[in-house]
């Protein structure tokens, strides 16, 4: 097991405001795996990815990467683990404003001691003729695009996607999801993504299904379909 | 009407909801108000005290002409004129009064120069004390005083007689405590002046008595033209009366005028610096207000879809920045008339000697430090807001703020190490913070660059001037003016022989020279000053030259203050005739301790119309012991040419401090502001790098590095920039503020002090960003804010 979260529950504020957004969750992730986290708004699976990704701590639970647990890591550590064997891809890009596509690309890139070859992967993301340009001069999935270069460059483990195409158009949604298809299928990365898409689980090999913080469904999905064949 | 009385109501209640961030902006934002409101408080305080107290003091000044009757002018003969000749002189339209005194070296290696207390003229401002009433008793200069640390109560000793100090008081006519009127500056530490009751003042030795007298006119003439008529016209008609000894009209009285005329002449620089320092605080101000507006954009657009006005938001965000300026200019006003007032009411009491003031409410400070820094605070936010503002309510919602097509980015070398082009890239991205940075910081280093090298620069004069010195020791014999400026060529050189006898030294290591007093002509606006011309004998011990009959040499500081070089033509004039003389400069004497002109003896003396062998003074290696006191004029030895150092260093010391602490707070203040801007600008992709897992090292490396490069290429292009820019103010400075020259000469170890004081500042301030860096949370990037 690549991944294992066991009883994970995590809440918010305090006292009367507390609002408890993962309730007692457990999961446990393949190499390799195409994983999808669904739930509409609230259901607390961006939280669950976060806290996958070291970036929100859980409340109480066991979380267990490479059979190390995430609760013996200090700062510095989690930072390793992220740098070492992350990589993150947001819905709204996060891209650094000043930096030309190259160069985003490259700040991930940076992170890696073995980092897949840029002029590879920006044409394999067709940003070839943008590699020069700043973010601002670019649509939406030409963005996103940029953003799963800068997560793939270091070649992680595990590529963490927080709502990849919950800001993109559905040509370009489903452009976005077959090229996080091919990384997955030709780098052999963890994919996990979180979703409120409910079409998006038909292309993942293991659907997690959240509500009200709890996981109320989780299988192996045995009909998988490309990201081409979906439909929404 | 009801409708729109209603509706009225409900905009009313609309904007509120606005108002209320001002309280949250300046609550989550506190530690850039409070620097900057501290800065605009301090700058504000100081120059309204500063001008609070410069109009203080200027009325005070320019009121005691007429309080305290202050003399037309005054001279003195040899001997105390009769009545009979004091009516005739009289009779050309003046009033004189006898201002008799005497001069005594007291104890404490100090000279004072003492009179009776004067009833009608130059009259007594006692400042803390009485006036002397009885034998021994002395009422002295309140910044001699002050200089001496003599107060009240104790006792000063001369020739083993002890005064008591019963008072301490501005006399009139020596607001600037001038020995001679020929002197360079003034030194309020060995020379002072004070007064004595007349039944002291009648103890004291016929011998021992200077008659001096001072003039009123009994019609005063106005313009400096008819000043000059009148006191020509008068000293010619005195030659025929009395010898005179001296004779200065009042109008060129340094100990009276340099006073008036240095009190205003620091007020405009003083102005223009606190505009520099608005200015840069409104550009401060601007780079925030345009971050806001970008971090904002999509709600200002929102509320501009909404119905909000260009105008309404423009208010809004300007306000903060005006609210700041508005309590800082009143505080800092309050302060103004308070504290810093104080501080330089001191400043001016310690180079002047000028009598009691009231404070007096200054319009003019008022509005310079008040109502200018708003306006240009307005002015300023309102066209870096505008600019923004104008753009559609879209194109705000969709954060398209350039206006223009997007920028494409400036293509860079891959060649560039990657955490280099991202530097570069940041510098590019803030190039408009770090252009401000840069000019605040040469702002702030000129500050430095003025409170730095001011003193090792009078230090370094101090050392060089009695390098440089003639002799050590320079003798100016006093000869009575009727001796040879007679028009009787024939009379004066018997007159001369005369008092040769007296004037003869047994010192072996004297060496005569001539000397004569000319002036220069003031072209160029420059002020007239004496130069002297020295006539040096052939193979002179002192003056190591060779002259001939065409000889004219000028000495280093003469020819480095008015650029003279070899083949220049020079035009001096008799002081009270209307007589030019032109010479050609055959080189350059290296000489600078004043303004002086070397030629031969024989040359000098042909050229006055003397006899070859009337001499006027003495070098000497040693002390001149035999020659009696009343023919010994000026001495020029190490003492009386550092004089003008040490008085500077009294009179500006302390403004040289404030001016050191001033500019490491602008340093501080800019720095932490603008380095606090650009991490804030990059919050979220600082935050971004993070979850990918960059170390607080590596993004710190990252967002610090640029600002460090800017700083310290900023303090290292600002100091061959201010090194030209400051030699050219203190030459136009120290032209306008003394006769004679000093050298401009920069500490080359003060730019290392310098440096490492920016540096210093400047790793505080890194530190703080660093903390700041640290605490920047991973969710910023999770906030799907693009």
């Amino acid at each position: 097991m690549q991944l294992e979260l066991q009883n994970i529950k995590k809440s918010y504020g305090e006292g009367g405001n507390r609002i408890e957004v993962l309730k007692d969750s457990s999961l446990g992730v393949e190499k390799g795996e195409f994983v999808v986290l669904l739930g509409p708004s609230g259901s607390g699976k961006s939280t669950l990815l976060n806290i996958i990704g070291g970036i929100d701590t859980a409340d109480s639970g066991k979380i267990i990467i490479r059979e190390k647990s995430m609760a013996d890591m200090d700062e510095k550590m989690l930072t390793s683990y992220r740098r070492e064997h992350l990589g993150y891809i947001f819905q709204m890009y996060n891209l650094i404003p000043n930096l030309t596509v190259r160069e985003n690309i490259e700040v991930g890139a940076y992170l890696s001691k073995k980092p897949l070859d840029i002029d590879e992967i920006i044409d394999v993301l067709g940003l070839t003729e943008h590699q020069n340009k700043i973010p601002s001069q670019l649509s939406g999935g030409q963005q996103q695009r940029c953003s799963i270069g800068r997560a793939i460059i270091k070649n992680p483990d595990i590529l963490l996607c927080d709502e990849p195409t919950g800001a993109l158009d559905y040509n370009t949604s489903k452009e976005i999801l077959a090229l996080i298809e091919r990384v997955n299928r030709e780098y052999g990365n963890t994919v996990i993504m979180v979703t409120h898409n409910d079409a998006i689980k038909n292309m993942a090999d293991f659907v997690v299904k959240l509500r009200d913080g709890v996981i109320r469904k989780s299988y192996r999905n045995e009909t998988k379909q490309t990201a081409r064949e979906l439909d929404w | 009407m009801k409708q729109n009385k209603q509706q009225g109501n409900l905009t009313g209640k609309m904007k509120k909801p606005l108002n209320k961030r001002l309280i949250r902006e300046l609550k989550g934002d506190i530690g850039k108000y409070i620097v900057i409101f501290i800065l605009l408080v301090f700058s504000i305080g100081f120059v309204s005290g500063f001008l609070v107290a410069g109009e203080s003091m200027i009325q005070a000044y320019d009121e005691s002409f007429e309080k305290y009757t202050i003399e037309d002018g005054n001279f003195r003969t040899e001997e105390k004129i009769s009545d009979s000749k004091k009516e005739r002189i009289e009779k050309k339209g003046v009033s004189i009064f006898e201002n008799f005194y005497v001069e005594k070296e007291f104890d404490n290696d100090t000279k004072l120069r003492l009179f009776a207390n004067r009833e009608e003229v130059d009259k007594v401002c006692v400042m803390e004390g009485r006036l002397p009433e009885e034998l021994r008793e002395i009422a002295i200069d309140r910044m001699y005083a002050d200089n001496n640390e003599l107060s009240v109560g104790d006792t000063l000793v001369s020739e083993g007689e002890s005064y008591e100090i019963v008072g301490l008081v501005a006399l009139s006519d020596y607001s600037a405590l001038f020995y001679s009127n020929n002197d360079m500056m003034f030194d309020a530490s060995a020379f002072g002046v004070a007064v004595v009751s007349s039944k002291q003042f009648a103890e004291y030795p016929e011998g021992k008595i200077r008659y001096n007298y001072a003039w009123l006119y009994d019609k005063k003439p106005v313009t400096e033209e008819e000043k000059k008529e009148a006191s020509d016209d008068l000293m010619e008609a005195l030659t025929g009366i009395v010898t005179l000894e001296n004779f200065v009209p009042g109008y060129l009285n340094q100990a009276i005028t340099f006073t008036g005329e240095d009190l205003g002449g620091d007020k405009a620089m003083v102005e223009v610096l606190l505009y520099i320092i608005i200015i840069i605080i409104a550009f401060v101000f601007g780079v925030t207000i345009n971050n806001t507006i970008h971090k904002e954009a999509t709600v200002i657009g929102t509320l501009r879809a909404s119905g909000y006005t260009i105008n309404e938001l423009i208010r809004h965000y300007m306000a903060m920045p005006l609210i700041v300026t508005v309590i800082a200019a009143i505080l800092g006003n309050i302060l103004g008339y308070t504290y810093f007032k104080n501080v330089c009411v001191d400043l001016y009491y310690g180079s002047y000697s000028l009598p009691t003031y009231v404070t007096v409410w200054s319009a003019e400070a008022f509005f310079k430090t008040t109502v200018i820094p708003m306006l240009i605070m307005l002015v300023i936010t309102y066209f870096v807001l505008r600019k923004k503002l104008q753009l559609s309510p879209l194109k705000l919602i969709k954060r398209d703020l350039s206006g223009k097509k997007p920028k494409s980015a400036i293509p860079l070398s891959k060649r560039i190490r990657f955490f280099d082009r991202f530097r570069i890239r940041i510098l590019i991205q803030n190039k408009s913070s770090y252009i401000i940075l840069f000019m605040g910081l040469l702002f702030a280093n000129m500050l430095l660059f003025f409170g730095m090298m001011l003193p090792p620069l009078l230090m370094h004069y101090q050392g060089i001037v009695t390098e440089t010195m003639l002799a050590k020791h320079t003798y100016m014999l006093q000869i009575p003016a009727g001796a040879i400026d007679s028009d009787d060529e024939l009379s004066a050189s018997i007159s001369y022989v005369f008092l040769l006898n007296k004037i003869s030294t047994n010192n072996p290591t004297a060496e005569k020279f001539s000397a004569y007093g000319l002036k220069t002509i003031g072209e160029g606006g420059n002020r007239i000053e004496d130069v002297n011309l020295y006539g040096i004998k052939e193979d002179s011990k002192f003056i190591h030259a060779t002259f001939d009959d065409k000889t004219v040499l000028v000495s280093s500081a003469y020819a480095d203050k008015y650029g003279l070089k070899k083949g220049d033509v020079i035009t001096l004039k008799e002081p009270y005739e209307d007589k030019y003389y032109g010479f050609k400069v055959t080189g350059i004497y290296n000489y600078d301790g004043g303004i002086a002109v070397f030629m031969s003896k024989k040359h000098l003396n042909e050229l006055m119309g003397l006899d070859e062998e009337v001499f006027s003074g003495y070098f000497s290696d040693t002390e001149i012991t035999d020659i009696e006191e009343k023919y010994l004029g000026t001495i020029v030895d190490e003492e009386s040419l550092t004089r003008v150092t040490r008085q500077l260093m009294i009179s500006m010391g302390k403004m040289m401090y404030m001016v050191d602490a001033f500019s490491v707070v602008m340093f501080i203040v800019l720095i932490y502001l603008l380095s606090k801007l650009i991490i804030e600008k990059n919050v979220q992709s600082i935050s971004m790098a993070k979850i990918l897992g960059y170390t607080g090292k590596e993004v710190a490396a990252l967002y610090i590095v640029p600002t460090a490069i800017v700083v310290v290429a900023s303090l290292l292009i600002s100091y061959p920039v201010l090194s030209f820019v400051m030699v050219g103010i203190f030459r136009v400075m120290l032209k306008q503020m003394m006769s004679g020259w000093m050298v401009i000469w920069l500490d080359p170890s003060v730019y290392i002090k310098m440096f490492a004081m920016g540096m210093i500042t400047y790793a505080v301030v890194a530190v703080i960003e660093y903390g700041k860096i640290g605490k920047i949370p991973m969710s910023e990037a999770l906030k799907n804010v693009e």
